[in-house]
């Protein structure tokens, strides 16, 4: 934080000559939209009327060669950089909580070009989602990572915290689409991944970018993957009574290579409360919906093979209707009144393992949860939503109707929650997340999670940001 | 809207960020505190001490463009527009408005427009059809109502003009002005009755929003249930298709584009009628903004005009570079501000602007 106002100033100035004036603020409503992410964390902090660490300046550039500016004098008066694209991380990853320099990337948010040959198109790190998706439909394709933060999260925000989409079980992962970026690193050179991923010219660095949350560098740009809008999409749903046998289901049209495009998994919780409130359905059961899409025939066929699956393990099929209208209805699960929301406590403890482990690892956290937070009323939910060839995502939540009024006391019980998720996700082989990324948040699990590996990524940072000014605090790596 | 509404509306809108990708404002100035959320974010910390009311933080209330996208993009239909209007009305009563704002009230209640010293023309006439002209065409497109004349007289309606230089009232109510709103509304309603119309005409998707929805949403005043509301462009175009109104081609070949005016995506089933009338009339390749239909962003002719000059004139460039960049020559639209927004600006880009009313009445076979 620079708290002498003569250097204060004399920063601001140095910034705006690089952008301009006006892309520079240091307006006190600024800094208080900026001090919060989507994290439920500061949200609430600010809720009960605390005040959060702000930035010292937001800035929005117009391109790389502004950020390499900006990190010179970053590194000159040694102060932090957070980078922020639509803010909307849960896990804290967009906090300034050091202060210092605010990098709103929205500004960059053109599409240099769309190859309709190669199916890729090119665009600026800070493209809202949603907007690269409209213009690839105008030319019959998709960029398929269909994230529910779509409409506000970032290209760059789905890079750098390894975000997914929910029809990532056909598509991948949002690094699955990368074929190249170009990044600012913190010392403000500004580089190019080589043009396609699948090569043998040496180690896969350019990945280190992926995940890195803002704390090796700024993705800047980047070329990703395409689809063809597909020609049909058949959604279906149908109605498990045992948990197990409905991931036996998911494990058997994955391993037998279906290719849904969606299998979405809601556990008897979740079916009971979410899909009641938001879908109207009363259910009772593990509710499933499952996807193909592409050739109407293919798919039609995968369908045919997959509900024999499910059928066979003793699935009652719903019909069309409960899968297309969840479809239709996925991302109201995620707009207020009927989202997870203040006052309460609520948190995504997701994590992904292999198939032979999910399950144990599902039922390890519901019991740590619930049972080590029974006085606070605590609620256990979970979907599985993210399938592999190996496993899978566990999407699971906690919610306290009515946590502590204090902030501190609030804080520290929503970490003890936090906490006793985690210590059960790690000790029966699970990640500490799967698409949330790390952040804050989860920063104090990182050298548990990698043990013996863990000073390699530490030396790695000092290797990539010598004087430590990339978004300081976050992904495990201190100040 | 009763405070404790605002509080409802501004607490579930704070943290959501669902809207943003139909945010208007904060796309041409990309400062978070402009998104919806972040407007919210901002009366819910004045709300709980963080933030004070001051220049900053007005001026931020007073950038809000009011246009209806956040709330038509809304699953659950959050009434944010009619939140921040409230909000703005408190910070009227407290003196604490931009100073545009009283100079606006004094000419909405002594001229009952903000942009001609002149007094509204009084209703003449009786009969069963209104066209409400208001204060933009009487005063910024004025050839939209000659236009519009000529169109319904060719399928045998010589209505009676209402508003004549009279606002609707959602500038005021925009504005945080919500009594002088009410007065202007009062207004209109007395026309009616003095007319005693049965239907009345209006030329743009904001008086049809503004009678529709606002009086009744942020004044409190019912519609007349005795009197149907349409908007022009949505009669022509079923009038088209019943045979009873037609059209011939223009020899024009230049490649159009229908430019959706502020308030359109506030009215979802509309988009349709402006693109077919065009299309029987000319015969030039039609070209489609990226922004457009439900996604549909405003030009500067909302309160941003008077409040936030800046925003408003980058709204207006916006719309045109991407008219512009769609490759159309020529811009047509319907609505009397967002043409003048569009006219003062459009040779900056090489793009000729004409009314829809004009064309079509030109047209008129």
């Amino acid at each position: 934080m620079v708290t002498d106002q003569f250097l204060y100033e004399m920063i601001r100035s140095e910034l705006a000559e690089i952008v301009g004036p006006e892309h520079v603020s240091t307006e006190e409503t600024d800094k208080l939209v900026y001090s919060t992410d989507w994290a439920w964390m500061p949200q609430m902090w600010l809720d009960r009327g605390q005040k959060l660490r702000t930035p010292d300046y937001i800035v929005h550039p117009g391109s790389a060669e502004e950020i390499s500016e900006i990190m010179d004098i970053a590194n000159k008066y040694r102060i932090p950089v957070v980078p922020w694209g639509g803010g909307s991380g849960t896990q804290g990853a967009a906090l300034p909580i050091f202060g210092g320099i605010l990098l709103d990337t929205k500004r960059m948010n053109q599409i240099i070009a769309i190859d309709e040959q190669s199916l890729t198109v090119t665009a600026q790190a800070g493209i809202i989602i949603e907007h690269l998706e409209w213009a690839v439909n105008e030319k019959g394709l998709m960029f398929p990572h269909y994230a529910a933060s779509s409409n506000c999260a970032t290209l760059g925000g789905a890079l750098a915290p390894r975000g997914t989409g929910t029809i990532s079980t056909k598509y991948g992962k949002a690094e699955d689409m990368l074929l190249s970026m170009q990044v600012v690193l913190p010392t403000g050179e500004i580089i190019r991944t080589p043009p396609v991923p699948q090569h043998a010219a040496g180690p896969d660095w350019f990945r280190l970018f992926l995940g890195s949350e803002g704390t090796l560098g700024v993705i800047t740009e980047a070329t990703m993957r395409l689809d063809y809008l597909p020609e049909a999409r058949l959604l279906r749903a149908v109605l498990f009574d045992d948990l197990s046998k409905a991931l036996e289901a998911g494990r058997l049209m994955m391993t037998h290579r279906l290719e849904p495009f969606v299998i979405r998994l809601y556990d008897h919780a979740s079916t009971r409360t979410q899909v009641r409130k938001i879908l109207g359905y009363d259910f009772s059961g593990a509710y499933v919906v499952i996807g193909f899409d592409g050739d109407p025939d293919i798919a039609a066929l995968q369908e045919q093979k997959a509900m024999k699956i499910c059928t066979d393990l003793g699935a009652i099929d719903l019909g069309r209707e409960p899968g297309e209208k969840w479809w239709d209805h996925r991302y109201d699960f995620y707009y207020p009144p009927h989202s997870l929301k203040l006052p309460w406590m609520y948190g995504t403890t997701e994590t992904v393992a292999t198939f032979d482990k999910i399950e144990r690892i599902y039922w390890a956290e519901k019991e740590a949860v619930e049972e080590g937070f029974a006085d606070q009323g605590v609620q256990f939910i979970g979907h599985f939503s993210h399938w592999f060839h190996w496993g899978v995502m566990l999407y699971s939540r906690f919610i306290i109707e009515q946590p502590p009024q204090d902030a501190k006391e609030a804080l520290r019980l929503h970490n003890r929650v936090w906490n006793a998720a985690m210590q059960s996700v790690i000790a029966n082989g699970g990640m500490i997340n799967e698409h949330h990324g790390v952040g804050l948040k989860l920063s104090r699990y990182m050298r548990k999670q990698y043990g013996p590996a863990w000073p390699l990524l530490l030396k790695l940072k000092k290797t990539f940001d010598p004087n430590g000014i990339m978004n300081p605090g976050k992904t495990g790596f201190g100040f | 809207m009763p405070i404790e509404n605002v509080i409802l509306t501004t607490d579930n809108c704070r943290y959501c960020l669902m809207c943003r990708h139909v945010a208007s404002v904060e796309h041409v100035i990309h400062r978070e505190a402009l998104s919806p959320h972040g407007i919210a974010l901002v009366i819910a910390s004045v709300q709980r001490g963080l933030l004070q009311w001051n220049a900053d933080t007005v001026g931020v209330i007073y950038s809000a463009a009011d246009n209806g996208n956040s709330r038509a993009h809304c699953v659950f239909d959050q009434p944010l527009p009619e939140a921040i209007a409230a909000v703005r009305a408190e910070i009227v009563a407290q003196k604490l408005a931009p100073a545009v704002v009283y100079d606006l009230d004094a000419r909405f209640k002594e001229w009952g427009n903000p942009f001609k010293q002149q007094k509204p023309q009084p209703v003449a006439g009786r009969g069963e059809v209104a066209l409400f002209v208001g204060d933009e065409a009487q005063y910024l497109w004025p050839a939209t109502v000659t236009a519009a004349l000529a169109l319904l007289k060719a399928v045998g309606i010589s209505p009676v003009l209402v508003g004549m230089g009279r606002s609707n009232g959602y500038l005021a109510s925009s504005l945080g002005l919500p009594e002088t709103a009410r007065r202007l509304a009062q207004a209109t309603l007395a026309d009616l009755e003095t007319s005693g119309v049965r239907r009345m005409l209006v030329l743009s998707p904001g008086d049809f929003f503004t009678f529709n929805q606002l009086y009744d949403e942020r004044l409190g005043i019912d519609w007349p249930a005795s009197v149907q509301l349409s908007e022009l462009t949505t009669f022509l175009a079923d009038c088209l298709e019943g045979g009873e109104i037609k059209f011939k081609k223009t020899t024009q070949r230049a490649p159009y584009a229908y430019i959706d005016p502020s308030h359109a995506v506030r009215l979802p089933a509309r988009h349709a009628g402006p693109r077919r009338l065009l299309a029987r009339v000319l015969p030039g390749p039609a070209r489609e903004l990226f922004w457009r239909c439900e996604r549909a962003h405003p030009v500067g002719s909302t309160a941003l005009q008077f409040t936030q000059p800046d925003i408003a004139e980058k709204l207006t460039l916006a719309r045109l570079e991407d008219a512009r960049q769609s490759g159309a020559q020529m811009l047509i639209s319907d609505d009397p501000g967002t043409l003048k927004c569009l006219g003062d600006k459009a040779s900056q880009f090489g793009l000729r602007v004409q009314g829809l009313y004009e064309l079509l009445a030109e047209q008129l076979d």
